[in-house]
This record gives C-alpha cells, sequence and structure tokens, in this order.
C-alpha cells in the first residue's frame, strides 16, 4: 500500500532501504562498544547493500587519530568481532567515506571543527545529510557531549524535516530518578523527544520482537494471557561471567542498575503490556509506560519482594573462580549487589494477583536470557498427582539467548497399557528454522534510528518509569550497608533469599 | 534418453514409497557420517516449495534452477517438490521419483538445517492428475509458493490449477517467461510475482534512495522526456524497470508512460543508462555497469551539480525467491 508520505521514489521499498544520506559520528570512537558492536553493525549493514551510497562514518575523540589509522582501527574490529569475514568490497564502500575528528566532549571548538567536517561532507555530497550522533562513551560525559551538540548546532540541523538530526544513547539513563530525570531535562534541553533514541540492545534481539509477533500475531494465546490462566512469570537474565575489567563501572552500577532496571524490565513490559493499536513506535511504547505505571511499589520490609546477593567463591564450567570480593578492582567490604531477585505485582485487569518474578546475576550456572509463562494447573479430577501422575504446569518459555526460540510443555501418555503421564516439550528454534547468522541487535538498532524509527528504543518517560520503581530499592539498600547482602556459590543460581520469594507464594525458580 | 530428471542429483524411488525413501536416504547420510536431521527439530521445514521446469528447460538449466533451490533452502528449510515434465508422451506412461536431502550445519550445534526435495518425472498427459501426488509429498499445513520455470505456453499453466489457487505466490520470470504471460488469466493475479522484479530491488533501492533526495515536484516538472538504455543481456529487467521508473514518475507528477526503452547497446551487455532530459536544464542520469558493479549518479536539480559513484547489483537468484516470496 502505498504511503502517501514517503517520496515516490521509495514507495513500495521497505522502510529499511529507504535510509537518506547519513552521517553517523560516534563519540568514543576508541571505546570497546564501538569496536565490538557498533563498526561490526555498519559494515554488516554495508554487506547486505541496507546503507544509503551517500553514507560516512565520522570518529569523534579525544584522542587524535589520523584518519588511515581509524580506518585500520575499525578494519580490525571488523576482523575481531563480525558475524561475517571482513569484505573488502562491502568495507571498502565505507572505508572510502569514513574519516575522524579530534577533540575534547567538553570542548566547543572541537564540536564547531566536528560541525565544518559535515558541512564539508555536504558540499561533497551535493545535498542535505543526516547527522546521527551515537554517544558511546561513559555517562560522565554524556552532559558535556550533548550541551556541545547543542551549542554547535549540529543537535537542531533540519529540524523540521525527515533528514533532522538523531542522537543516540547508551544505556545508563541515570542511575535513579533523579538522575534520570536530569539526563531527560539536558537531552530535552538540545533535541525534541523525537529525536532521541535511547538504546537497550535487548530490543533489537530477533526473540524479542518475535514475543509481540507470538503474542499478538497468534490468537490462542491472547485469550489465555491473564490472571484466569496463568500462574506466575519468572523472567532470567543470567551471566557466567564475574565481573572481570569492569570492576570500576560495577561498583557503582550493580546488578540492578546494571540489568534489571533496563532489560529485564523491558522484558516485562513487553510480556505484561496491552496490545497497542497498532505497531507505530509512539503506540508500542504508550502500552509499555503504562504496564510499568501499574507495577505495585517494590515491598521493602518484611516479607520483602526483593533480594541482592554478591557471588562467593566456586566453580564455573569445572574451573575454580574468586568470589565478588575478591575480584580485581573490588572494595572487600563492597555491598554492591550481583545478584538482584524481584517479586512484581501488577496491579491492573490482567494481571493482578499474578507474580511476576525477576532474576539477574553474575557467576550464574550459565549465560542464559529467558521469559517464562507458567500457566495454572487444570483441576486435577483425572489425572491427580496423589494417583501417580507425573504432570508438569504447562509452561511456555521464550529463549531470549542463546538458542533463540521458544517451548512449551505439555503433559503427555507414556505409550504403554496403564496410563502414566510425562512432560514433553516442543520446541521451535530460530537457528533449526532460520540459521543462526540473523542480524545482530545492533545492526536493526542503528539502521531503525537511521530510518527514524523509534519502535524499538526507549522513551524518556519509559527510563524514568523504570526508575520510579526501583529507585526505592536501591535507597533501601545503599541505607543497609552491607546487612542483607547474601552471598551465592559461584556458578550456582543465586541466594536463599531468591529462593524463598519464590517458596513463600508456592513456586520455584526454574533451572533454564 | 536423458532429460532433466535425468539431469538433476538424487536417488531412485519408487512413487508409491517416497517417504519411506526419504527416511531411507537419511539413515544412509547418516551411516556415511554426512550431516543428517538428528531428529524432526532439524527438518524445521517451514516452506512448501514447488519449482516446476517448464519444458522449455534443458539439463543444465535445470541443474542451474535446482542448485537455486538448494542454496533458498539452506536459508528457509523447505521442502522442495521439483515437477519435471517430459517433452515426449511417447515414452513409458508410469511417473518416475527421485530424493535428494542435504543438511547444512552452521556455527552451533543447533544450527542445522536439512531440506528435502522430491524429483517427480510424468508425462505430459498426466499432468492434470498430478495434484495428488504433489499434494502427498507436501508437508501439512504449512505455505506453499510455486516457481515455474521456462514454461513453453502459460495457457498450459491452467492443468495447474491446483498450484496456482493454493499457492502463496506464483514465481515466474519474466526474462525466460513467454511473451504475454502476465496477460495470462491467472486465478489470483495479486499472488503472481516477477522474479525480474525482484532480482532489481538494489537497482530501485540506489535510485530511490538518490532521488528521494530531491522534491518530487523538482523531479517531474519540466521533465520532457526518459530513456533507458540497456545492454541486451539485461532486456527483461530493463523492461520491468523502465514500468517501476514509469511509476514512480507518475507519482511525482509526471505524465504517464514518458520513459522509453532505449535499443539494446552491444558494448555492454549487462548495463543500464536511465537519462531525464528537461527543458528547464535539470540534469539526472544513471550509468550502471553489472560487470564491474560501478555506477554513477550525475544530478542538478537546481542546487549544484552532483555526481556520485555508488555499487550496482542484481540481487542473486535466491535471494530473488526470498524477496519475491516473503515480501
Amino acid at each position: 500500500m502505498a504511503d502517501p508520505d514517503r517520496h515516490p521514489f521509495l514507495q513500495g521499498l521497505s522502510k529499511h532501504r529507504g535510509a537518506p544520506p547519513t552521517v553517523v559520528v560516534i563519540f568514543g570512537a576508541s571505546g570497546d562498544l564501538t569496536a565490538r558492536k557498533l563498526i561490526p553493525a555498519i559494515y554488516n549493514l554495508s554487506f547486505d547493500n541496507l546503507l544509503p551510497a551517500d553514507f560516512h562514518l565520522v570518529g569523534y575523540g579525544r584522542k587524535p587519530i589520523p584518519d588511515e589509522e581509524f580506518r585500520g582501527i575499525a578494519s580490525k574490529a571488523i576482523k575481531d568481532f563480525s558475524r561475517r569475514e571482513l569484505d573488502d568490497k562491502a568495507w571498502g564502500k565505507v572505508a572510502a567515506n569514513t574519516t575522524y575528528v579530534s577533540g575534547g566532549y567538553d570542548e566547543k571548538a572541537g564540536f564547531d571543527r566536528l560541525a565544518d567536517h559535515i558541512k564539508d561532507i555536504e558540499k561533497k555530497a551535493g545535498s542535505e545529510v543526516q547527522s546521527m550522533f551515537y554517544i558511546s562513551t561513559p555517562p560522565s560525559v554524556f552532559f558535556p557531549i550533548i550541551e556541545n551538540l547543542g551549542a554547535s548546532g549540529l543537535g537542531g540541523r533540519y529540524l523540521g524535516k525527515p533528514h533532522h538530526s538523531k542522537v543516540i544513547i547508551e544505556k545508563p539513563f541515570g542511575k535513579d530518578l533523579d538522575s534520570a530525570r536530569a539526563l531527560n531535562v539536558e537531552l530535552r534541553s538540545v533535541f525534541e523527544e523525537h529525536q532521541v533514541y535511547r538504546i537497550d540492545h535487548y530490543l533489537g534481539k530477533e526473540t524479542v520482537q518475535d514475543l509481540l509477533v507470538q503474542r499478538f500475531a497468534n490468537s490462542i494465546f491472547e485469550p489465555i494471557w491473564n490472571r484466569n490462566y496463568i500462574d506466575s512469570v519468572q523472567i532470567t537474565v543470567a551471566e557466567d561471567q564475574g565481573v572481570g575489567t569492569r570492576a570500576g563501572y560495577y561498583e557503582q552500577s550493580g546488578c540492578l542498575r546494571d540489568m534489571i532496571q533496563n532489560h529485564t524490565t523491558q522484558l516485562l513490559a513487553l510480556t505484561a503490556m496491552e496490545a497497542p493499536g497498532s505497531f507505530d513506535a509512539e503506540a508500542l511504547r504508550d502500552e509499555k509506560v503504562k504496564v510499568l505505571k501499574a507495577v505495585d511499589p517494590i515491598g521493602l520490609g518484611p516479607d520483602a519482594d526483593m533480594a541482592r546477593a554478591q557471588y562467593a567463591p566456586g566453580m564455573i564450567g569445572g574451573k575454580a573462580v574468586p568470589g565478588y570480593l575478591q575480584e580485581a578492582g573490588i572494595s572487600p567490604t563492597s555491598s554492591t549487589e550481583t545478584f538482584a531477585a524481584i517479586r512484581l505485582s501488577i496491579n491492573n485487569w490482567r494481571w493482578q494477583g499474578v507474580p511476576f518474578y525477576l532474576r539477574s546475576g553474575k557467576r550464574l550456572p550459565r549465560r542464559v536470557s529467558e521469559i517464562a509463562i507458567q500457566f495454572k494447573r487444570p483441576p486435577g479430577t483425572i489425572f491427580a498427582q496423589k494417583d501417580g501422575f507425573n504432570l508438569a504446569a504447562n509452561t511456555l518459555s521464550f529463549q531470549i539467548q542463546p538458542d533463540e526460540g521458544l517451548s512449551l510443555i505439555l503433559n503427555a501418555k507414556v505409550p504403554g497399557l496403564d496410563t502414566r503421564t510425562q512432560p514433553v516439550k516442543m520446541s521451535f528454534r530460530y537457528a533449526t528454522t532460520f540459521g543462526s547468522n540473523t542480524p545482530e541487535a545492533y545492526e536493526r538498532l542503528v539502521l531503525d534510528a537511521m530510518i527514524g524509527d523509534g519502535t524499538l528504543f526507549i522513551r524518556g518517560d519509559e527510563a524514568e518509569e523504570s526508575w520510579k520503581l526501583y529507585t526505592p530499592v536501591l535507597k533501601y539498600w545503599e541505607s543497609q550497608g552491607r546487612q542483607g547482602v547474601e552471598s551465592y556459590v559461584a556458578g550456582s543460581w543465586g541466594p536463599e533469599a531468591s529462593d524463598k520469594l519464590l517458596t513463600s507464594r508456592g513456586h520455584v525458580w526454574r533451572q533454564p | 534418453m536423458s532429460g532433466i530428471f535425468e539431469a538433476l542429483p538424487g536417488i531412485d524411488v519408487p512413487v508409491g514409497s517416497i517417504s519411506k525413501g526419504l527416511a531411507q536416504m537419511w539413515e544412509g547420510n547418516a551411516s556415511e557420517g554426512k550431516p543428517s536431521p538428528g531428529g524432526e527439530n532439524a527438518k524445521a521445514i517451514q516452506v512448501n516449495f514447488v519449482l516446476h521446469l517448464g519444458l522449455n528447460t534443458d539439463s543444465a538449466d535445470a541443474v542451474t534452477q535446482f542448485d537455486t533451490a538448494v542454496r533458498f533452502s539452506r536459508r528457509y528449510p523447505c521442502r522442495v517438490v521439483v515437477l519435471c515434465p517430459r517433452k515426449s508422451d511417447d515414452g513409458p506412461t508410469d511417473m518416475r521419483a527421485k530424493v535428494y536431502g542435504e543438511c547444512t550445519v552452521g556455527k552451533t550445534k543447533d544450527d542445522t538445517r536439512c531440506c528435502e526435495f522430491v524429483m517427480l518425472s510424468y508425462p505430459r498427459a498426466v499432468r492434470a492428475n498430478l495434484e495428488h501426488q504433489v499434494s502427498i509429498c507436501l508437508s501439512t499445513d504449512i505455505p506453499l509458493y510455486y516457481w515455474a520455470h521456462r514454461f513453453s505456453d502459460t495457457a498450459k499453466l491452467a492443468d495447474y490449477k491446483y498450484l496456482l489457487t493454493s499457492a502463496k505466490r506464483v514465481l515466474i520470470d519474466s526474462a525466460t517467461a513467454p511473451a504475454g504471460a502476465f496477460d495470462f488469466h491467472w486465478p489470483k493475479p495479486e499472488n503472481v510475482r516477477d522474479l525480474a522484479y525482484a532480482r532489481l530491488l538494489p537497482v530501485r533501492q540506489g535510485i530511490g534512495q538518490f532521488l528521494s533526495r530531491y522534491p518530487a515536484k523538482a523531479i517531474a516538472e519540466n521533465l520532457k522526456s526518459v530513456e533507458l538504455g540497456h545492454g541486451a543481456e539485461v532486456a527483461a529487467e530493463a523492461r520491468v524497470l523502465l514500468a517501476w521508473v514509469n511509476d514512480r514518475l507518475a507519482s511525482c507528477g509526471a505524465p504517464k508512460g514518458i520513459g522509453t526503452l532505449a535499443a539494446p547497446a552491444t558494448a555492454k551487455p549487462r548495463s543500464f543508462s536511465l537519462k531525464f532530459a528537461y527543458t528547464d536544464g535539470k540534469v539526472f542520469s544513471w550509468e550502471a555497469d553489472l560487470a564491474s558493479g560501478q555506477s554513477t549518479f550525475d544530478a542538478d536539480f537546481g542546487s549544484g551539480k552532483t555526481s556520485m559513484p555508488a555499487s550496482v547489483a542484481l540481487l542473486q537468484p535466491e535471494n530473488a525467491l526470498s524477496e519475491a516470496m516473503f515480501f
């Protein structure tokens, strides 16, 4: 169907094939994220012919780096981290238009040089070029970058036109509600909300998007997606890695800020939200905000709705690993949690009485992210447990990573003369159906921002709602110091307090 | 007589035991240490795909199209039924079948995708009775796609009405289809796709992205003529591209059907040249050489002259199939 808002020469083409001439400026160009994710994402977009012919990549950073050297760094990043091998033709197109501008993040003159550089690119291109600023830096320099994008006029380029400036910002979007609000105020002093793309790479994952398709494109799920049929929901985002080289960052952050407030809560919102009126960015984000607003405050006192812990020495993959307090760069008296579990209640018509259990942690037995919907058991009149029937609760689990896919646990009859039952698993795996070489989340998200589609990005009010939920917990934990910080053996599924959150409601954690 | 059926790989099986033949083939592959589905999961058949090798297909072309279907099925695991009509009804009247399967091992243990091919050879006389034999070769409850390749006469496709009506998409290629194929009374014309149009996706994208930098009005105003030149090997693609350019220009406000096709150039058999002529000095031209993969846009719509090189290519055949089938 023709879209009257699109240029006639783009109609009939997928929106992802209509990116305008674009210059992507990466702040933090020599950083880890740039090498591991951004450059490979841009390369793979070029490989798939999804970048506009007039595409330019500009690195910006404090360290002076000649253009040629920056191209070499980028090329090495592709070799090291891309899902595809380096193809000279695909990379050559980008490399020819890859340059570097050096300057401080708090140095207005540097941003003026950047503005001149972009004007030169436009001059050569002979047309207006969209600027997309990717802030891939530590949060400590978010504010000066945003301010200087405003002061240099870069933030407001072509406002009112589709190819207006855009800014992509990486988490953390604040460290509590106040700082999240301050960041939003700062962003809105330079940019309009529709120019801002807050990235949570989980939303770019195929399986996370598939969750929406499964929920809203299959009529079998929606009628039972409520308190009448669902017993509980478990969302797990587990890592087997320890704190590694990120001790400095992690000490200030902790699990709740690093994982629960963003990735895990995004999964919660997508699982629990109402059906949006359309797949339009605002409609979807409105629904996510609505469901976050419906979450009851987290109980802090007796029968608290949360647990926190640090990993103690243990074994991962058959190898002994140190505890958190023994890791390099960690204070021996640290109270930073490496594991958090939260029990949430959503106070709306659909979900009242259904507990949502969220957990995340480091040094858990394996790296896995999943959403598990546990359904209520059928009335046990025919196949009662007491009569020896082995019945499992029907469970629909979405595996976000690794082995992306979904499975459904059903009860089946064991072949034989006697009627005996056994839970069986029905699975769909992305890799066996579509292959595992699917686009990385960053490829999708960078392209979405380039074409101005904010559906898979977090809106400012959404970030604030999430912080509103967790800030009281953070404050409470800060007030308690080390009191209440449990420990769990590295390689286990978390502390006893986490188990109690569920057992007190008649549930147990899955071991995915 | 050596025909297209004989040219295709696979193991001969009785037509009445195709399922058993497939199972034995996988067992054989496994015993030889070749990748094979460990269980139903690995087959993960999501698409039924009927490749109909029409009477104008020769043996070499049959193998080429078969290989395209194999490459496609590595990305989208499918059950492929290859229809191989015999050119003459003089030979045996019975049908013959072959099975072929292969598994692709990807990055991880779980990333093993397998596809299954069933080749059916039949005399033309039985073509109207193929429906049930084809239906039992297909996987139940999943979508069907039908690719009619190098058929000799569009009217004869009426004998395959069950495929034309039950397929989600019917794929033909205007580069090889008989003249007037698109004028055929297709039972569901909205499902018919031209592979030549699909192949042009990167070209349409390149031109679209470049011209979308300029206001539609500036592109259409004072447009005197449009000419699309092309090499001899891309005549079908040129016809399709011209139709698209004319359609897009009309949406910009230009007179309908303003563009014309120039006689094929012989110098570069796989090339295009598109030129818009204006009465007010505006300029747009695009020269593309598919052999070298290079193209150049030159434009001046009043804001200064622009010259921009860009890569150019047609979609690979297996990607053109997925583009035409799913998008």
